[in-house]
């Protein structure tokens, strides 16, 4: 299906299962069955015809239990892990044409390296404590054909400048820095290629709350300037509170219910979304 | 009846000690390394009565390439009398029967040990080197399984953080050998531990090149007329060592790959690596000497 308008990604009935399958899984999970893994045959369905739209510049939150398939969702989008079914669609690749999950994985590597970026929970699965923060920089900026070093200096300089990670630091190892320091090391990596595209996985899950403001509103800074759109996965509704224009919540591998945060969170539809705002501190 | 004495022919060893199935094998792979420039093939072979790291991958390849009509040269870091070149000759004249030389220009197949003869090679001559880590990657991936995944998808991203990562330590890239360089825009091959020096005449060559490991049993190839380019930064351009200034203290050259040897007196002078080149260059030097004498 071809993208209309500033509509920058879709994904259409993605999929993703782990164990066999049988015709039965769908309809025995569920949020109504309240499960996720098929009683028949054992297959955990993580999730289940996912359908999305993000247009450019726009947050989306995803929401929901821990093992409600949101972090498999994004692994799945940006190829860390296959699908087992489904389309997804990105404006800036093939005129919005080209199935993704389709191509090759050289292509995908493609994709991912001049189209996304990704920021993990853990920050040690997006940079490596070996290469010094600039250098982590750098193999983002390597990765999408920048062999000039002059120019890789100056913009790891701006991004880590951007990040609030001091230039003096620059060469020192991440392994040395704090939690936060890595993460927006991670960040400023993610963001080294100019990504149309940002998926952003429990960023501040794990950092202490002085921290975790600093970060939110990095990420809110870098969406009003650069105009990135962004799919945040977060179990804590304050961060989707904050961030997402749209919100999606999750169960079971389902989409139950998706619209704009405020409606979600004033005036929940689902049983569950209900559940989840109330249960808010 | 069966005869075991008719059988059994007491004839030594085969022609260039291996045995028939084992060149076989070995010569396929090699086509298959020569048709895809700068991958890493593996190979089976029995082990050698040779220990590995003494030069067994460069020495297979040889054996399974030399016939009775060759003529063959072996170098050890650009020295024919060097012992890891003089054993290996003796091993393969001993079971062949060949011709040697020490001259580049006379040599069908030369087989070295981390150097290229200085005298540019014809496209009738195979150059055969001997590779002690075949992987490129080893640098920044221990990983086996990685490596081969990271070569079929083009991901050379680390290595390149690491010559970033060099400069900025060191303000120029540190390797002095093997330094690692693209083949036909493609693989990425360690070129054994050749000099920077060694590495312009890899480009675009008529000769064949190849590699051959044998601890981790790999043949790869830079096969005739195949683009080889150093991996180097648009502002940080690869270059070669710089012996501006100085001249070979036999041959008086100034334009080869120089060793450098300390005299009794504590000073330094430079000695040409490339042996047999060197006492050419002296030879036409006496010849032009003696006949301005006359």
């Amino acid at each position: 299906m071809p993208a209309i308008d500033n509509i920058i990604f879709q994904v259409h009935n993605l999929s993703k299962y782990y164990g066999p399958g049988c015709p039965s899984c769908a309809v025995l999970t569920g949020p109504e069955q309240e499960t996720n893994v098929c009683p028949r045959c054992g297959t955990i369905v993580a999730c289940h015809e996912i359908n999305l739209d993000l247009e450019q510049g726009e947050i989306l939150g995803i929401v929901g239990e821990s093992g409600s398939g949101k972090s498999t969702l994004v692994r799945c989008l940006y190829f860390d892990d296959e699908v087992t079914g489904g389309e997804a669609y990105l404006a800036a690749y093939g005129a919005g044409k080209a199935d993704i999950f389709r191509e090759s994985s050289q292509k995908k590597r493609h994709i991912r390296n001049h189209l996304m970026g990704m920021v993990y929970q853990n920050p040690l699965l997006g940079i490596k404590p070996h290469f010094t923060a600039g250098g982590n920089v750098a193999e983002k900026l390597l990765t999408a054909d920048v062999y000039h070093y002059g120019d890789i200096r100056k913009r790891a300089a701006v991004l880590l400048t951007r990040t609030e990670i001091p230039i003096g630091r620059m060469d020192d190892f991440p392994a040395h820095f704090s939690g936060g320091m890595q993460q927006r090391v991670q960040i400023a990596k993610a963001l080294a290629n100019n990504p149309p595209l940002l998926f952003l996985d429990e960023i501040t899950t794990g950092l202490d709350l002085s921290v975790q403001a600093r970060v939110l509103d990095l990420v809110k800074e870098i969406q009003r300037e650069l105009g990135i759109a962004m799919l945040v996965v977060s179990h804590d509704l304050g961060v989707i509170r904050m961030l997402a224009d749209r919100t999606a919540v999750m169960k079971n591998g389902r989409i139950v219910e998706i619209g704009l945060t405020d409606q979600i969170l004033e005036d929940p539809q689902h049983q569950y979304t209900q559940l989840l705002v109330h249960s808010m501190l | 009846m069966l005869n075991l004495q008719e059988v059994k022919k007491p004839r030594g060893y085969n022609f260039a000690f291996l045995d028939e199935n084992t060149k076989r094998e070995i010569r396929r792979k090699t086509l298959k390394a020569v048709a895809i420039p700068g991958y890493q093939v593996p190979f089976a072979s029995p082990e050698l009565p040779i220990a590995r790291g003494w030069g067994t991958g460069g020495l297979q390849l040889t054996m399974s390439l030399i016939g009775p009509e060759d003529v063959l040269k072996v170098i050890d870091q650009g020295c024919d009398g060097g012992v890891n070149a003089v054993n290996i000759r003796n091993l393969l004249v001993k079971t062949t029967g060949v011709k040697t030389t020490y001259a580049t220009s006379e040599a069908t197949i030369i087989q070295t040990r981390h150097r290229i003869p200085e005298e540019k090679m014809r496209d009738d001559q195979i150059l055969v080197l001997q590779v002690p880590i075949p992987e490129p990657l080893r640098f920044v991936e221990a990983s086996m399984a990685k490596t081969r995944e990271m070569h079929s998808e083009m991901d050379y991203s680390r290595m390149w953080v690491f010559l970033y990562e060099n400069i900025v330590k060191w303000g120029e890239i540190t390797l002095g050998a093997r330094y690692p360089s693209l083949v036909n825009k493609r693989y990425l091959i360690d070129p054994s531990p050749i000099p920077r020096w060694d590495v312009p005449p890899l480009n675009m060559a008529d000769t064949l090149y190849l590699f051959g490991a044998g601890r981790e049993k790999r043949i790869y190839a830079v096969p005739p007329h195949t683009r080889v380019e150093p991996l180097e930064f648009d502002d940080f351009a690869f270059r070669v060592e710089d012996f501006s200034g100085l001249a070979c203290i036999r041959c008086g050259s100034t334009n080869t790959y120089f060793n450098e040897v300390f005299d009794g007196a504590g000073g330094k002078i430079h000695v040409c690596s490339d042996s047999s080149n060197c006492d050419k260059i002296r030879a036409q030097r006496e010849e032009e000497c003696s006949c301005a004498s006359d």
